[in-house]
């Protein structure tokens, strides 16, 4: 394939560079939309005053989280302290190094793009744990505990779902996964109902994951103060809010790259159908967030245990014994 | 000559954070190090292209490191809210000892491996990495398997085997970590007491 930059570095460079501008400013519009979005379900207006329909209020806010005091408490690791934010930041905008937009654009075509994007979100877990460890704070532990067993658990039913469209398609590569999509099947619909299983599945999971209600254990407000996060002030936690909604954005983008076809779809252009689909998703998610509850601990890992690894077990099976008599 | 300057960083990373995890005192220190450490060999992987066996370096070592950490802090003496390792400085001659021992072992072994493959033109698909797991090494491939199991297995037994003690026989005895706890069972005019 035809690349406008010859040079594999300096691709890598200019297309990550883009990405990531990309994900952050849409990182600070997502925000607005949520508190939208939240205010009218709950019979509200939401911003108003910043801009047109409160439409500036995330460079507001940006400038807020800028000149609030940064405090670092006395008993806390501050080297661990200070290090949990960007690193948060990091392993959710590295994940979309292998996010396929376009025929041709992508970071990185890797060979393994599927276990690559599964690594670094399972990495998550480890700076958020550090964050609640190093703030010397009962809460804090508590929801970093929880953090890690629930990143743990989950991330098995999230691997096993990733698997059946490697499976089907027969190839690690997301790029690959999509081109074959676009010539055959969506893998929501392809190996019938099997398809359509992994993909709210995997969904699910990838819910859980990025810390999203009805998952969001470590940081429920009404027990842990604000969990890992409850020591943070200023643009540091600003940096684990952005985290938290980039992280969302690329699990979105990884489910509709996955099983709804990526790029493909007709009239529009390819990365208008990426950026519709991964946008459809990330409404599904704020909806779901804004009307169910969050769910018990013990509940969550039982949900886990119980129903999603042995359920995304056989679907793996199925989608395995699919290729093998269907081809 | 980008590939020389990743090297030798990921390389001095390896290294100095190698250093820090016998070096450091405070045990979260030194799984974070060693976390270091391990990222620094998936680097070292990439660079050799095998982006396989980097992303799975990944997958596997923190998912285990995690699970190392939270046993660190679970487990051991706490001090003043951070976890401190005993001194070992009567220990550092056996463990000097242990360590060129083990030296001695892989070096030994590199220097008796006849040739090397040439990394760079044996690069693989994961496809055929895949596809060997299931022919050329199928027997390796087992007999690892069949390991990990016995040690799952061997988890839950010993495991278990701890839990009924603690049913039947004197509460805690055999787990000291507990007797710190506060029972949250316990009836409330223990706990105003407290």
């Amino acid at each position: 394939m035809g690349h406008l930059i010859a040079n594999a570095w300096l691709r890598g460079l200019v297309h990550g560079a883009l990405l990531i501008t990309v994900l952050m400013t849409a990182v600070a519009w997502i925000s607005w939309f949520e508190r939208k979005f939240a205010a009218r379900v709950q019979s509200r207006l939401g911003p108003t005053m910043v801009g047109p329909a409160g439409l500036l209020q995330p460079i507001a806010d940006a400038f807020k989280m800028f000149q609030k005091e940064d405090i670092i408490p006395r008993g806390a690791d501050s080297l661990l302290f200070r290090l949990a934010p960007p690193l948060t930041l990091f392993l959710s905008l590295a994940t979309a190094a292998v996010l396929p937009i376009m025929p041709g654009m992508l970071a990185s075509d890797l060979d393994i793009g599927v276990l690559y994007a599964l690594a670094f979100s399972g990495l998550l877990a480890f700076p958020i744990w550090v964050a609640g460890w190093s703030s010397a704070n009962k809460y804090a532990l508590l929801g970093g505990m929880r953090m890690v067993a629930q990143g743990i658990s989950y991330e098995i039913p999230m691997v096993l779902c990733a698997l059946v469209p490697v499976v089907v398609t027969g190839s690690l590569s997301l790029s690959e996964i999509v081109k074959y999509q676009a010539a055959h099947h969506w893998l929501v619909f392809w190996p019938p109902g099997i398809g359509v299983i992994a993909f709210v599945l995997f969904f699910t999971t990838a819910l859980a994951e990025s810390n999203r209600i009805p998952f969001d254990i470590p940081e429920a407000e009404s027990e842990l103060v604000a969990g890992p996060t409850t020591e943070y002030t200023a643009i540091r936690f600003g940096l684990f809010a952005s985290a938290e909604y980039a992280h969302s954005v690329v699990s979105c983008a990884l489910a509709s790259a996955l099983f709804l076809g990526g790029w493909d779809g007709p009239v529009l252009p390819p990365s208008v159908w990426m950026l519709l689909k991964t946008a459809a998703l990330f409404v599904i998610v704020t909806w779901v967030r804004w009307s169910l509850l969050r769910l018990r601990s013990d509940q969550l890992m039982a949900l886990c245990w119980k129903y999603l690894v042995p359920v995304s077990l056989a679907l793996v099976l199925g989608a395995g014994a699919w290729v093998y008599v269907v081809g | 000559m980008l590939e020389q300057v990743a090297f030798a960083v990921a390389a001095l990373l390896l290294l100095s954070s190698g250093l820090k995890v016998v070096t450091s005192k405070n045990l979260v220190h030194t799984v974070l190090w060693l976390g270091c450490m391990l990222a620094a060999t998936a680097v070292l992987f990439v660079l050799l292209q095998a982006p396989f066996l980097a992303a799975i370096q990944l997958i596997l070592y923190t998912g285990g490191l995690l699970t190392l950490m939270l046993f660190g802090v679970m487990l051991t003496q706490r001090d003043e809210g951070f976890v401190t390792i005993p001194n070992p400085s009567q220990r550092r001659v056996a463990g000097g000892v242990l360590a060129v021992v083990a030296f001695a072992v892989v070096a030994n072994a590199v220097h008796n491996t006849p040739s090397l493959p040439n990394v760079r033109s044996a690069q693989l698909p994961t496809a055929q990495v895949g596809q060997l797991f299931f022919t050329q090494y199928a027997l390796a491939f087992e007999v690892l398997a069949v390991l990990l199991l016995a040690a799952t297995l061997g988890a839950i037994v010993l495991s278990r085997r701890a839990d009924a003690g603690v049913a039947s026989e004197t509460p805690g005895a055999d787990v000291p970590a507990r007797r710190a706890l506060p029972d949250p069972t316990a009836p409330t005019t223990e706990r105003k007491e407290a």
